[in-house]
């Protein structure tokens, strides 16, 4: 019994390590000082531990210990305006594609009827269809009906990747849902408050899953950002992120800034595993 | 299925006791079903149109904006195009690679996080960590991690006395490391949803195995694993399209190099149209990429979905 839990301790450890030692090695950018992050080879551990490049990204200037003062960072508008934007749009994006792929997905996995099949491919087809190849098209397509650089067109944009993704989930997670609710329909429940009042509840912690998906598709998306909305009012994090890679780059500024992104949807996923260990709670019937 | 048959068969039987006509479940499905796909197509339909004209035409911007109609001259000519070929070479092998991958650690994480531990939470939250780090952050991190000029090789190797850079973002190496970072990226997707399958295995079934006398590892595989076996196929078919598709972080990590040494498919379109602005050309390998994509994943079914989805 000893030797199968340091067996179990070791391997828990290392998949810790692997998980996030490649977050660690870079985020630790932004507690190095100027001069570090210019050493060959890279030194392990910061030496001092300051929060500078944190107030920078945010548009303060900090005084080191050391004495020195780094400036606040040009690019701070950008930053703080993409947390906001980046927070705003998820969340709407997230209530939005639940509304519409829950009874989607349920109808879907749940239900037989004609053209199914098709539909099913219609779905599978905006999966697929990469984002590199549409860029152009959406492009020109916002600029025609001027919804380049607004938030509405980028929530459109950002629909059009979760809604199928997470139907695509979801349709399969509620295939090996028990069926309850053939019994509630022959007692008489309609269609709706089955799905309201047994599927949801039941369904809970695939819908928290779908949830956090939703979220992290949104407040992740690069590409047709970085088309569509950069460098307007409607900018998400990280596109103004990427104004560190730039001509002028600044890795502590840059580090400190992927670490805000992680925060809200780390947040998220914390709140969101409890949720998984409650599916044990769901009985298969076969 | 059986059940629903018999639920519709006393729907059926009993037209009385009905409190008030309810329309068809064909008609059900439209209601809510419709206005989502009508959605899609008007977004996705008038960008898909879009690229087909682009794909058959040449468009010039180079002394006034011209499109000149080709036919299907962007198809054929993409064949004789050694990027082209060298991209679908690399994209197959990133794909793979990442997919066996991610499918083994998601395995993998997921009988960890299955294990009775202290701190589960604690340990769950970390091991999903990766997921909430976006394609291009990640992208940064592994560029970051394992460049000579950067890396914690480089580190760990002056430390025992070496004096030289170890660089893993060479020629050689170079597509499986975005592999590596690609399955570091998407396995936890896949151990939250193997996790949350493992939980509805009942328990029994293990009580039984150790009566039998199993190994771990036979347990493992006859217990444990068999119930899996949809969940797997539906995420090998999902981590098959997301590495195909897989753009911004090569890009940030790579940019497709060295030299033409990690232009995956994605690559060389973004190249073609944004670079070199041969839209058309661009626009007709997209397509590529796009049945390369739905074949792909048709044949997943066909050889492992047919047998696993009842």
């Amino acid at each position: 019994m000893a030797k199968r839990s340091i067996f179990l301790y070791l391997a828990i450890a290392v998949a810790i390590v692997w998980s996030i030692f490649p977050i660690y090695w870079f985020c630790r950018m932004a507690f190095l000082t100027p001069n570090e992050i210019r050493l060959f080879p890279q030194p392990f551990v910061p030496h001092v531990f300051e929060l500078g490049t944190l107030y920078n990204i945010f548009g303060y200037d900090y005084e080191y210990a050391a004495g020195f003062v780094s400036g606040a960072s040009g690019q701070s508008n950008q930053i703080i305006r993409g947390v906001f934007n980046g927070l705003f749009m998820s969340g709407i994006v997230t209530v939005i594609t639940l509304f519409i792929v829950v009874p989607l997905a349920y109808v879907f996995a749940r239900m037989e009827f004609r053209h199914k099949e098709k539909l099913l491919f219609a779905v599978l087809l905006a999966v697929a269809l990469p984002p590199v190849s549409t860029l152009i098209p959406f492009y020109s397509m916002y600029v025609q009906l001027g919804l380049n650089g607004t938030r509405f067109g980028l929530i459109v944009v950002t629909l059009t990747i979760t809604v199928p993704f997470v139907a695509w989930m979801l349709i399969g997670y509620f295939r090996n849902l028990p069926p309850i609710e053939r019994l509630a329909r022959i007692d008489g429940y309609s269609r709706t408050s089955c799905l309201l009042t047994l599927i949801l509840p039941l369904a809970k912690s695939g819908i928290a899953v779908a949830a956090v998906i939703a979220f992290l598709f949104s407040w992740n998306e690069y590409t047709y950002a970085l088309v569509l909305v950069n460098g307007t009012s409607a900018n998400t994090l990280p596109t103004a992120i990427s104004g560190f890679l730039g001509q002028y780059p600044e890795p502590g500024n840059l580090a400190a800034s992927v670490i805000v992104t992680i925060i809200p949807p780390a947040l998220f996923a914390y709140f969101l595993q409890r949720h998984v260990t409650e599916m044990s709670l769901v009985d298969p019937v076969r | 299925m059986a059940v629903g048959s018999a639920g519709q068969a006393i729907q059926a039987s009993t037209p009385s006791r009905k409190p008030r006509r309810e329309m068809s479940d064909t008609r059900f499905a439209f209601l809510i079903g419709l206005p989502v796909l009508v959605f899609l197509v008007l977004v996705v339909a008038y960008p898909l149109g879009y690229a087909i004209y682009m794909s058959l035409h040449q468009i010039v911007f180079f002394g006034g904006y011209r499109a000149n109609f080709v036919g299907l001259k962007n198809f054929i000519d993409v064949w004789s195009d050694k990027s082209f070929i060298n991209a679908i070479w690399i994209t197959l092998r990133f794909t793979v690679t990442s997919v066996v991958l991610t499918m083994i650690l998601g395995l993998c994480l997921a009988s960890i996080m299955n294990q009775r531990i202290r701190m589960a939470g604690l340990v769950r939250t970390l091991l999903f960590l990766p997921w909430c780090v976006s394609s291009y952050a990640a992208g940064l991190m592994f560029g970051q991690l394992l460049r000579g000029q950067t890396g914690i090789l480089t580190t760990i190797s002056f430390a025992f006395g070496g004096t030289q850079g170890v660089d893993l973002m060479g020629r050689a190496t170079v597509v499986e490391v975005l592999a590596v970072a690609n399955a570091w990226l998407m396995s936890p997707l896949v151990a939250f949803f193997l996790l949350a399958n493992m939980k509805t295995i009942p328990k029994r079934l293990y009580d039984l195995a150790a009566i039998d006398r199993l190994t771990r590892w036979e347990t493992f595989r006859y217990v444990t694993l068999p119930p899996l076996q949809f969940t797997l196929f539906v995420f090998a078919s999902i981590t098959t399209v997301l590495s195909m598709k897989m753009f911004d972080m090569i890009l940030i990590m790579t940019g497709g190099g060295p030299g033409t040494a990690s232009a995956t498919l994605t690559y060389q379109i973004y190249k073609r149209s944004f670079k070199d602005l041969n839209l058309g050309y661009g626009a007709a390998m997209s397509f590529y990429l796009l049945f390369f994509i739905l074949g792909a994943t048709f044949l997943i079914y066909l050889v492992w979905g047919r047998r696993v989805s009842r």
